[in-house]
């Protein structure tokens, strides 16, 4: 199966756009990743890693990298054992329908979509999707990237669950979905300007509501903090947890055959 | 929100021209013309594909608003004339008069939608609408002697 | 008294890197040898070190933090709490890190099972005998022992007395009104005993008992006697002792702290100010190597709760019954121009000691404007001779720090204990480790170290400029002397003479560094140097011959100007932020705001500029000060050509670059020019002896408009006052 997909693929991959390898390249530089096995952990407090899901993980990432060569740019493992694509937003529909649909795949629950908002990167916004296949109880994670002016399409015909989770996305990032069947806003009051979940807004927004007496309606006006905005000051002296002072690294890069 | 709504705008093109020039810091020297020029010709479009499209795409979102502003001053309870919200109509749309990226003014005229929409459904309430007219407002005092006495910096 | 000897400071080790080096440089410099140094391995890293280092210092040279207690690097070691043990490679015993110098070779673990065992076995037994009532400490959330038996301590207990019927009682003491007491919490790491000891020159707390038994106490029922006792409270890793006015008001983790300076004297501490819902809740010290080291003077530390009392809110005019009546700010800015532009230019303006630089430039800005040369400071310098056309006749030109290695001070008409609490600790601490010798001339008063008492009659001065007294050989044998004027004597009819004796001592001495400057002057109050700088007349003789038809006072509080010195139709302006003395006599209050609420610039007694930060928000109505006099300027019709900070510090650099040069000590020359003018002097010494007005710890606490207003000051010179009564 695996062979004759790729038969297929090799066809269609043939006209790669320039800008995505230049993506490409920008995401390997922005992302640390450490490609090593981690040292056998035997502190008590410290959770423990499976192996063998970890090789299924891996190899399950391989394949899926293999089958969808085209828009898969990275697969890696996170928190130790939780399966990440990284692909090129061109790719989120057949990827999204390939995890599917496919027979060894049949992630059938798009669990929720999540956004990230990276204002240092060419493509400022990062788009989460977390899957989930009862069938093989597993679990995976998509991501793709984005900016503000550029639309990324809705998977909403892919996952009927996408359709409040994108408009969710909208609202608080402002990331429009193509040919989403009712994209409005879903959190925000009416009227509300910014998206807030964008790191250049600020916490305390930029107007307060209010009921104004007078008038005998709810006022937008300017805001005006009359109270201190309390903030908590955490930090020690000392360093609170030395167990962790060598933690596991954040992702670790599964190799993928990228030759041919 | 005037301000915000500017705010927003300078802050997507300041981040779309950003977006160019961060590009190609990070592309091998080589590519680095192609890529540029690659990069100004191929961005995703979001609705137009040329300026003009874009213009027609604003002129019919003002008409629809046009139009529907007789309506909404007798479906709201709202103490402003047909007249005055044609003035704010206008003021709202030349405010953006300026914007040239046919992708800006796609999200402007897709946002304004989504209001005209919310509006005409009557899912805005009063307030929301009163609150263009931003008549509750204290004006700022700008020189030192009023912000001195207002104690405000 | 303790007092080493430089052998054995030098052999001991027992000292901090920063005072061997200091003593080390000293040393070397005679012999021209740099030792050589050795290297050690700690977890596996080389490390080179200097011979002498302690493993706790060398740790710390590659950013391994060992967990301490007793260990304090200003300090002597006493190496008595064990948490810094660690493993060194082949030694059968865990080391305590804090006390042992590093060997050549050595490979030191300190993460390993033998340190970690050590550290949690301690940890146990610390936290045997300590009540667990974090919920009520006050040190709760910046408590060394929380925070370490977090990291450090085992995870799970072994206590198994939930009828707590073992753990060890300790009755409170009573140490003043500042320090509270928990005596049950403390852990015996005798850090405040040592700094009662070795800083603060009192003897008082000590330990009694053994074992179990023991205890921290003054032994007998006795006040914690010094002006630098609320350093304690930061040195106490536990809450054993904790400040009694801050007492259950605030977390740490919920106050928001904003580094500022000190203003209370002239030595520009800096501290940091927490403050919570727009109050100011405690004052801390700063670390500043320069300044102040980490310590605080008492009255800097505690006279904030005089900053919520007696304040100024609102401006106020006196109406035609003699009341003063609140007004808004309008009609206060409007009569208060219309009475400036009738007097025309007979105005003139006196600075207090808050004053900061940027109102004391505005006002000169205004002024002069207005035809007006009488600015005067309320604080009295002598005018002859250069005058303060030099600024090395009235800085403390030597510097802070640089008075920890004189060899000979002679102090003319002070008492530095308090009036800069902190150029005293440097004194003593010059005095017990490098053999420092001090003469003082003036009042007999205890400086808490020995010193030779040469009389209080300028006569003796007036020998000793003349080279006839015997402190002369010594001054003159001194490598590097140092000669420290108070400013208060320099304050009298014969200050210029006095400083002309000074200035004529000071150049027959011959230090050894081209770059050592004998002459010092200390001042008492924060905005002199600035004012100086800035171009004010000392003294308000001048505002007394001009008689002006109004006068601004600018928290001017030490009544150096009656009413009665005016004619009897004069306007009295007051812009200042507490109901002092000057807001008494003023016809017009124009609230200011206080140090912890503006952005403003001091120059300390060395000419160090530095800025304060806004802490919190101005109560009621005040203004920052430089705005009310930019405000005025306006509706005088005399805009003043800046309207925000920026502006109004490009305005200072102008007038005096270094004013804006923020934490720079800007260094003065031209001492032998000034030497020269001050021959011309006619003026002769008097026969008055030399007095000072701080004389006993009593009259340390309340100096000044702030402190006057502060509770906590009150209850302080009550204490000292009852403490005097005391048979102890």
């Amino acid at each position: 199966m695996a062979s004759l997909l790729r038969q297929v693929s090799k066809a269609l991959r043939a006209p790669i756009n320039r800008n995505i390898a230049a993506c490409y390249q920008s995401r390997l530089q922005s992302t640390e990743t450490a490609n090593v096995e981690p040292p056998v952990e035997t502190r008590p407090t410290v959770r423990k890693f499976d192996a063998v899901q970890r090789t299924q993980l891996k190899d399950f990432g391989k394949y899926v990298a293999e089958c969808l060569p085209k828009y898969v740019e990275k697969v890696q493992l996170t928190a130790g054992d939780e399966l990440e694509i990284l692909i090129s937003p061109e790719g989120i529909l057949p990827v999204l329908q390939f995890l599917k649909d496919h027979h060894n795949c049949q992630f059938a629950n798009l669990t929720d979509i999540a956004g990230m908002d990276i204002p240092s990167r060419p493509y400022r916004f990062e788009i989460i999707y977390n899957l989930l296949s009862l069938r093989f109880n597993s679990r995976i994670r998509v991501k793709t990237y984005t900016d503000e002016l550029t639309p990324v399409e809705s998977c909403n015909d892919i996952f009927k669950a996408a359709n409040w989770y994108e408009r969710e996305i909208w609202d608080m990032y402002g990331v429009f979905f193509a040919n989403h069947p009712d994209l409005r806003r879903i959190l925000t009051d009416y009227g509300f300007e910014g998206h807030p979940f964008r790191k250049d807004f600020p916490l305390s927004g930029y107007v307060e509501v209010r009921y104004d007496d007078e008038k005998k309606r709810v006022v937008i006006e300017p805001l005006e903090l009359a109270q201190e905005f309390r903030k908590f000051e955490l930090s020690a002296p000392w360093e609170q947890f030395p167990n962790f002072r060598r933690a596991l690294p954040v992702a670790e890069e599964i190799n993928v055959d990228k030759k041919e | 929100m005037i301000t915000t709504k500017i705010l927003n705008l300078l802050f997507i093109l300041f981040f779309s021209c950003q977006c160019h020039s961060a590009r190609t810091v990070t592309c091998d020297r080589k590519m680095a013309h192609q890529t540029i020029r690659q990069n100004l010709k191929q961005v995703k479009p979001i609705l137009s594909l040329d300026k003009e499209e874009a213009r027609k795409r604003v002129l019919s979102l003002y008409k629809a608003w046009y139009r529907q502003l007789p309506y909404i001053v007798k479906q709201y309870d709202i103490p402003k004339t047909a007249e005055q919200l044609k003035q704010k109509l206008r003021e709202e749309f030349t405010k953006h008069q300026d914007i040239k990226d046919v992708r800006v003014i796609d999200m402007l005229v897709i946002k304004g939608q989504m209001e005209l929409k919310e509006t005409v459904n009557i899912w805005k309430q009063k307030g929301h609408l009163m609150s263009y007219f931003k008549d509750t407002w204290e004006p700022k005092p700008t020189d030192f002697l009023s912000k001195f006495l207002a104690g405000k910096e | 008294m303790l007092r080493t000897t430089l052998g054995k400071v030098l052999t001991g080790g027992s000292l901090s890197p920063k005072r061997v080096t200091a003593v080390v440089r000293a040393a070397s410099s005679q012999t021209g040898k740099k030792p050589e140094q050795i290297e050690v391995f700690i977890d596996d890293i080389p490390v080179k070190v200097d011979p002498g280092t302690t493993v706790l210092q060398a740790a710390a040279m590659i950013g391994i933090e060992i967990p301490r207690f007793c260990y304090h690097e200003r300090l002597a070691v006493a190496g008595n709490c064990r948490m810094c043990l660690v493993e060194v490679e082949k030694s059968p015993k865990p080391v305590a890190a804090c006390a042992m110098p590093v060997m050549k070779g050595w490979r030191i673990k300190t993460d390993s099972e033998m340190t970690k065992k050590a550290r949690e076995g301690i940890m146990e037994f610390l936290l045997i005998n300590h009540p667990l009532d974090c919920p009520i400490c006050d040190q709760g959330g910046e408590c060394d022992l929380q925070d370490q038996s977090m990291a450090f301590g085992s995870d799970r207990s072994r206590f198994v007395d939930i009828d707590h019927t073992g753990k060890r009682a300790v009755e409170d003491k009573d140490l003043g009104p500042l320090i509270k007491t928990v005596m049950t919490r403390c852990i015996h790491c005798t850090r405040c005993i040592r700094f009662a000891s070795e800083v603060a020159g009192v003897d008082d707390l000590g330990t009694t008992g053994r074992g179990n038994d023991m205890q921290i106490g003054t032994y007998v029922e006795k006040m914690f006697l010094s002006e630098l006792s609320g350093n304690v409270i930061d040195l106490c890793p536990v809450g054993a002792l904790t400040s009694k006015p801050y007492s259950f008001t605030a977390r740490p983790w919920e106050i928001r702290k904003i580094d500022s300076i000190d203003v209370l004297d002239a030595v520009g501490s800096n501290i940091v100010v927490s403050s919570r819902t727009g109050e100011v809740m405690r004052i801390m010290p700063r670390v500043n190597e320069e300044i102040n080291e980490e310590w605080i003077a008492d009255k800097s530390r505690f006279s904030y709760d005089g900053l919520k009392r007696q304040r100024l809110i609102t401006p106020m005019l006196r109406d035609n019954t003699g009341e003063l009546k609140p007004v808004d700010w309008e009609a206060a800015l409007l009569t208060v121009a219309k009475q400036i532009r009738n007097a025309g230019s007979s105005i003139g303006a006196v600075a207090g000691g808050f004053a900061d630089a940027e109102v004391l430039v505005a006002v000169k800005d205004l002024l002069n404007y207005l035809g007006s040369e009488a600015l005067c400071t309320e604080h009295t310098f002598p005018l002859d001779g250069s005058g303060t056309d030099l600024r090395s006749s009235y800085l403390l030109n030597n510097g802070i720090a640089g008075a920890e290695e004189a060899d000979f001070v002679l102090l003319v008409g002070t008492n530095p204990r308090f009036e800069a609490p902190l150029l005293n600790s440097r004194l003593r601490k010059a005095y017990v480790h490098n053999e420092l010798d001090v003469a003082l001339i003036g009042p007999k008063v205890d400086l808490r170290y020995q010193y030779q008492h040469l009389g209080d009659s300028p006569s003796i001065l007036q020998q000793l400029a003349n080279g006839q007294h015997e402190v002369n050989k010594k001054l003159k044998a001194a490598k590097k002397p140092l000669i420290i004027v108070g400013s208060e004597v320099l304050a009298r009819p014969d200050g210029s003479a006095i400083l002309a004796a000074a200035q004529k001592l000071s150049a027959s001495t011959s230090p050894e560094e081209q770059n050592w400057r004998v002459l010092n002057v200390l001042h008492k109050v924060a905005s002199q140097v600035a004012a100086l700088d800035i171009g004010y007349t000392p003294g308000v003789d001048r505002i007394r011959e001009l008689n002006p038809k109004v006068l601004l006072l600018l928290g001017a509080d030490d009544g150096a100007i009656e009413k009665s010195d005016l004619p009897n139709d004069s306007f009295i302006i007051y812009l200042g932020h507490h109901g002092d003395h000057g807001a008494s006599i003023a016809d017009a209050i124009l609230p200011g705001v206080a140090y912890t609420e503006k952005q403003a610039t001091y120059v300390n007694t060395e000419g160090r500029a530095q800025q304060t930060l806004v802490a919190v928000s101005p109560p009621g109505r005040a203004r920052d000060d430089w705005k009310i006099i930019r405000a005025l300027s306006e509706l005088l019709g005399a805009k003043l050509p800046y309207d925000n900070l920026n502006e109004i510090r490009d305005r200072l650099e102008e007038v005096a670059p270094h004013l804006t040069k923020y934490g720079e000590a800007e260094t003065a020359n031209y001492f032998k020019q000034a030497q020269e003018l001050s021959k011309g002097i006619k003026t002769q010494l008097d026969n008055s002896p030399f007095d000072v007005k701080l004389k006993e710890l009593s009259d340390y606490f309340m100096t000044d408009s702030i402190s006057r207003a502060s509770p906590t000051m009150a209850k302080c010179v009550q204490a000292v006052l009852k403490q005097k009564q005391s048979k102890f």
